[in-house]
């Protein structure tokens, strides 16, 4: 069995969040300390070392960005907290947020000292009310005892830290979108290439993060990249956070390598389906992943092993659904949400997206016609190829999978 | 707009105060301007959107722009409490439908409306995020989780 880590959870519920005392006793900033007498290209080569991967959603390389961040000459330069953690079943975030801030707080230091930023910013959701407060009291307090400010330990290193609060928008965990939101526009993606290392926030070099890629580097600065390379497999190395949700006897958030198993996570973990039920179907990767069936429960949840069966590990988010669940159902929720979320500005997804929902409430309310699929898969294949940004480019992927996993066709929800 | 005649007089150095501390952030303030005078105020009056754009030199048209975009700013009355159902796959999965159903029969409207005494405003929405709590709801600010009928009357103190 794999092996369940408490790297990024060692503080979750065991000491209290809101002191800078209890973070500090823990070993709290000694990473930020050790990384000061670090040379800012040392630090980004030991996080390419450890092959620490975008836990967000889009898993790209995170040593890739901070390098190209770091070439940049441009100034100012920022980092950014991308903590507007809205994919559907997803709150593991959340859950760092509200256990552990100040870590967070650290993290984003290192980054911007490693990139050479003097500013950061935290864009928490909206609707994380206590995740805000915990953030906003972590930086205070931070301020307070001189872990931010001017000149900390004595270097030349200055940093603070300013927190915005989203405002209802699911695309504005989309890095551009999240830049617009901040600079007090309609959170609208924009089009890339420019990319955020040379053009992110107010047209600047912009490290941007989501919270539990940065929770990780804290501990590769103390341990080293070679350390983390010995979690889980090699190509898929580091802690993993788990959100698991529906059908399971203890929902939570479970942090493991990637050789975790599907099933050891839902039955060993999670302690199983309740009420003598089976499995039905399991949603990996929020609403922008795709439906496993229960003959695949024994993939390992890492990026390129869900690649291989066609989903993706995506934010982490594990919803399972027993046999009583009617999956149309599910799938209008799925299809209404990408219509509520698009943002207008691509017409392949706005349209797109309202035309996926339509058909799909139609279908489910029993009346399916025989080139619904194609036309299904049509829009899904425009979308994907034609959007601005991955809510457009995933909008179809969970619709999609189900239609080819599942006999949905022959039967038709008709309630 | 319809219906713009507000029913609170504007606490205006309340305002004031705000609107002075974003007002050197320019545009870059805007957000949590307006998300910290809606505190104060429910919503965004036509009033207070002239006056935060003059300061913060941002056109009205786009003020009001952001603000449709944005689920949780108004641009038009709402309740005191706004109550945020979460209707999305995992809370669905737990019952969400039946907690919905409970909410409208106790405050007697449906989604997107308003008690007449102004008190409450219903709202449903996609996943809020608190999963491993479902089904759930936000109730201003407050996270209400596990929720059941009987915890729904609990909460309204209708029983």
């Amino acid at each position: 069995m794999a092996q369940q880590t408490s790297v990024l959870s060692k503080r979750v519920g065991k000491i209290d969040p809101d002191s800078l005392t209890a973070y500090v006793d823990s070993g709290g900033f000694l990473a930020l300390r050790k990384a000061l007498t670090l040379d800012p290209d040392e630090i980004i080569h030991e996080i390419s070392t450890a092959h620490l991967i975008g836990r967000g959603g889009a898993a790209f390389p995170a040593g890739f960005k901070w390098a190209a961040v770091r070439r940049e000459t441009t100034s100012p330069k920022y980092v950014v907290c991308n903590a507007d953690e809205s994919e559907p079943g997803t709150f593991k975030d959340r859950y760092l947020m509200e256990g552990d801030p100040f870590h967070i707080v650290e993290a984003l230091a290192i980054a911007a000292y490693a990139v050479g930023a003097n500013c950061g910013f935290i864009y928490v959701r909206g609707e994380y009310p206590l995740a805000y407060q915990r953030l906003a009291h972590a930086v205070a307090e931070s301020r307070r005892a001189g872990y931010l400010g001017l000149n900390l330990w004595n270097t030349a290193f200055c940093f603070d830290i300013q927190i915005y609060r989203g405002a209802g928008a699911y695309v504005c965990g989309e890095e551009t979108a999240l830049f617009e939101s901040i600079e007090g526009r309609r959170g609208q993606p924009r089009l890339k290439p420019p990319f955020p290392t040379t053009n992110g926030l107010f047209g600047k070099p912009t490290l941007i993060n989501n919270v539990e890629t940065l929770a990780n580097v804290p501990d590769i600065v103390l341990n080293g990249g070679q350390w983390y390379r010995t979690l889980g497999p090699s190509h898929n190395p580091g802690p993993k956070l788990y959100a698991v949700s529906g059908h399971v006897r203890r929902p939570g958030v479970y942090e493991a390598t990637m050789d975790l198993t599907l099933r050891e996570l839902i039955y060993d973990l999670a302690g199983g389906i309740p009420g003598g039920r089976t499995l039905q179907a399991v949603l990996v990767g929020g609403a922008a992943g795709a439906f496993l069936r229960p003959d695949q429960l024994d993939v390992a949840l890492g990026f390129d092993t869900l690649r291989d069966v066609g989903t993706s590990l995506g934010s982490g988010a594990v919803m399972v659904l027993d046999d009583s669940v009617d999956l149309w159902k599910v799938l209008r929720r799925l299809t209404r949400f990408f219509q509520h979320e698009s943002c207008g500005k691509c017409f392949p997804c706005q349209l797109g997206t309202q035309r996926q929902a339509e058909i799909v409430s139609r279908m489910a309310a029993g009346d399916i016609r025989p080139d619904d699929e194609e036309t299904l898969a049509d829009i899904g294949l425009t979308m994907r190829d034609a959007s601005l940004c991955g809510l457009g480019q995933t909008a179809s992927s969970a619709l999609l999978s189900a239609l080819t996993q599942f006999p949905l066709l022959q039967q038709g929800g008709g309630r | 707009m319809t219906e713009t005649t507000a029913t609170f007089s504007y606490d205006f150095p309340a305002l004031e105060t705000v609107i002075t501390r974003y007002e050197a952030k320019g545009r870059a303030g805007l957000l949590p301007c307006l998300q910290e005078i809606q505190a104060q105020t429910g919503w965004l009056t036509p009033e207070i959107c002239r006056l935060v754009g003059q300061r913060l030199d941002v056109p009205l048209a786009d003020i009001y722009g952001v603000i449709d975009f944005y689920t949780l700013l108004y641009r038009e009355p709402v309740g005191k409490t706004v109550i945020r159902v979460c209707d999305d796959i995992a809370c669905y999965l737990n019952g969400s439908e039946e907690v919905l159903a409970t909410f409208q029969k106790w405050l007697g409207i449906g989604p997107g409306e308003t008690t007449p005494d102004g008190k409450y405003t219903l709202e449903v929405h996609p996943c809020l995020g608190y999963c491993d709590l479902a089904p759930m709801a936000l109730i201003g600010e407050d996270v209400q989780g596990r929720l059941t009928p009987d915890k729904v009357a609990d909460l309204l103190e209708v029983k």
